[in-house]
């Protein structure tokens, strides 16, 4: 191993890399596209429901139903509600009449005016009609012959809900890495195909100072473009020795893919062709971190890029420690190790 | 012209042209892009809460749920799958109903439900779910409704889902990625070959060759827009209206990739073009995704008139009357386009010298 070589060969082929117009202008505008996705998506849950009541007699029921989803805003103007409605502050305003409660007792039924602006979903509108007379069940002392037996599934996260902001997170991390993948195949499929290869063998080089060279391009250009936006993002303040752990490994498996792709591809097109359904496939687990419940099957499990992204979206979003991901980390491990041996063993035949 | 050279010519496209990424590329983009807009705009932006339920009887309840808007039902088979169902978050709650559930609401006695709840549930959806249920038990008990709720209307607005903003981009782009591309990439790739120039020195016209690929563009156009309609349940009562519209819609796109394709040198310069220009054929789909933009500013627009009268017979409910002015500028536009091409292909002479 010549580490001279080494140092040429890599500035050699990080050069080649920003010299293919395509594959700069995906890379850069990439993170642009990704760092503007980020910043578009809110970084908030509203997870409570804020429902308007102008009442001027205040049934009881009202002080007691407010809890960790539900928040009544009370108004004293009939106005001032229809306001707040109209400029979405509370989604329904409820106006109660004053003899509701005299009514209730009378057994006869009181006219609830529920004011809804006209951009609401219909599923909250027909949800607020049944909310308003299921308040006044409990109000009359209704109480349901059932005994509930809750149990909750997983860490509860009322109050601090995981945002479409922090969930795309893992995506993007991933759409960085791989997109490398497209740069590095190309590079090493030019240099098949024009013959480059054989030109440097004729040369001291050895073929392990080619593959640790292109090795160190792809891993320091995904490497450092996936940590350049988590710095951005500011996600990197929670477990950095953990996440740079997480991501090194990503990196390793996106740097032997590059190795098969190229390997097989002839030129950019095909680089692409075979870089598309690469990226594909491995998009899958992202897409169930941000879209909870979209792909409920476990097949998702034996794709390598579930191990990383579950890790980063459970270290980022969860607060997960090392102790919690551990098996994740050596899983991904053995998939780094043995998706780079196969590149390099595929490469080193085609080289041949 | 030579119709029997030209469906030649077309043979040849459908056949090198079916084995390119490109041609593969504008067929799954388009499926691709619709299929995650319609999961990711009607699953991450739905603020429908979901109910997960294992009937162990066979209770009324689960049907009188299905019948409300306000939440999603799914019914499970045992108690294992409704909690690996809450577990992954397909639903908020996973509730199992004992076996006689109705007769003990009714009786009076008191039943034991169990109730499963995802911990990354948002804590009103928890709410609106266990109130929705309440008071469909209160109804299977028989219990009246306690007070009248009259709903009134604020403002003139209506709620558009995303899925509905974003289904004009996601038909314009099926119509312009196979329409466009496809003829301009074509005339591209035999231009750097050279192989164009030996087609026209032989009998075959360069109008013959431009035809041929112009004619597989509109089919991939075509097909690629009625793909996209039938996935998204978008054909409604006028079927052939919307077809002629694709139709016109992919003379439009072919017209403008022939153009490009005849004067643009190489597939950079190409993809150069349409990253800087794509935003003149977009720019009415971001009118419908904001419908806060004044909408006179889409008639500047030639794709405009495309995806007016689609939105209008897709999601307005119109007829042909309502869309005919803007199908006779649609027309319109074509043949202007069509007398530009073949003025410069006359005039400049890009492939001819």
């Amino acid at each position: 191993m010549n580490f001279r070589i080494i140092k040429t060969l890599f500035i050699k082929d990080f050069t080649l890399f920003f010299k293919n117009r395509f594959i700069a202008v995906i890379t850069v505008l990439g993170l642009v596209f990704y760092l503007f996705a980020y910043f578009f998506l809110p970084k908030t849950v509203d997870e409570v429901m804020e429902i308007g009541v102008y009442a001027p007699v205040m049934p009881p029921i009202i002080e007691r139903i407010q809890n960790e989803g539900l928040k009544i805003e009370t108004y004293k103007i009939e106005k001032d509600l229809k306001e707040a409605v109209s400029k979405g502050k509370v989604v329904a305003g409820l106006v109660f009449p004053a003899d509701i409660m005299e009514k209730l007792k009378k057994g006869e039924k009181p006219i609830v005016k529920t004011y809804l602006s006209a951009e609401l979903e219909p599923e909250i509108k027909s949800a607020i009609s049944i909310f308003v007379n299921e308040l006044f069940f409990i109000q009359a002392g209704y109480t349901l012959a059932i005994e509930v037996i809750e149990e909750t599934i997983g860490p509860d996260m009322v109050g601090k809900q995981v945002s479409p902001g922090k969930r795309i997170i893992p995506l993007l991390v991933f759409f960085l890495l791989i997109t490398e993948t497209f740069g590095l195949a190309n590079l090493i499929s030019e240099e098949i195909e024009k013959r480059t290869i054989q030109a440097l063998l004729v040369t001291p080089t050895r073929i392990q100072d080619i593959f640790i060279a292109k090795g160190l391009t792809g891993l320091i250009l995904a490497l450092s473009q996936a940590l350049l936006f988590l710095v951005i993002v500011g996600e990197l303040k929670n477990q950095p020795l953990l996440i740079l752990i997480t991501l090194l490994l990503g990196c390793i498996i996106v740097t032997g893919i590059s190795f098969l792709i190229g390997s097989v591809a002839r030129d950019m097109m095909s680089v692409l062709a075979w870089g598309v359904i690469a990226f594909i496939v491995l998009l899958v687990p992202s897409i169930n971190i941000l879209l909870p419940g979209a792909i409920v099957t476990n097949w998702v499990k034996i794709l390598p890029t579930y191990y990383l992204t579950e890790s980063i979206h459970r270290v980022m979003n969860f607060g997960y420690s090392w102790q919690n991901i551990w098996q994740n980390l050596l899983i991904l491990l053995v998939y780094s190790l043995g998706i780079l041996s196969v590149g390099v063993y595929i490469l080193k035949r085609r080289y041949q | 012209m030579s119709l029997k050279r030209i469906l030649i010519l077309l043979g040849k496209e459908l056949i090198h042209s079916s084995k390119n990424f490109l041609f593969i590329w504008v067929v799954l983009a388009p499926i691709l892009i619709s299929l995650l807009v319609s999961l990711v705009f009607g699953t991450l932006f739905s603020e429908k809460p979901k109910l997960g339920v294992f009937d162990q009887g066979t209770s009324q309840i689960v049907e009188m749920l299905k019948k409300l808007d306000s939440l999603t039902v799914k019914k499970y088979e045992s108690v294992a799958g409704l909690k690996v169902a809450v577990e992954k978050g397909v639903v908020d709650l996973g509730m199992v109903l004992p076996p006689d559930f109705d007769n003990q609401v009714k009786t009076g006695v008191k039943t034991r439900v169990s109730v499963y709840v995802w911990g990354e549930s948002l804590a009103k959806n928890r709410i609106m779910v266990g109130i929705i249920i309440a008071s469909r038990v209160r109804e299977l008990s028989g219990l009246e409704n306690p007070v009248i709720v009259e709903s009134i209307t604020i403002g003139e607005g209506e709620a558009i889902p995303w899925n509905d903003r974003l289904f004009p981009l996601v038909v314009l782009m099926a119509v312009f990625l196979g329409g466009l591309f496809l003829p301009a990439s074509s005339i591209i790739g035999e231009k750097v070959k050279g192989t164009i120039q030996a087609i026209i020195v032989t009998p075959t016209s360069l109008i013959d060759v431009l035809f041929a690929k112009g004619l597989m563009g509109i089919l991939v156009s075509l097909l690629m827009g009625i793909i996209i309609l039938f996935l998204n349940q978008a054909f409604g009562a006028h079927p052939w209206l919307l077809i002629l519209l694709l139709f016109l819609g992919g003379i439009m796109a072919v017209i403008i990739g022939m153009i490009s394709g005849t004067f643009v040198k190489d597939f950079t310069t190409l993809f150069a073009i349409w990253k800087s220009c794509g935003i003149l054929l977009f720019f009415p789909a971001f009118m419908y995704m904001f419908p806060k933009i004044p909408a006179w500013l889409g008639w500047f627009f030639p794709t405009y008139y495309l995806i007016q009268p689609i939105v209008e017979l897709t999601q307005k409910g119109g007829g042909w009357l309502d869309i005919r002015t803007d199908v006779f500028f649609l027309i319109g536009i074509d043949l202007l386009i069509l007398g530009l091409l073949v003025f410069l292909i006359k005039v400049k002479k890009p492939i001819t010298g």
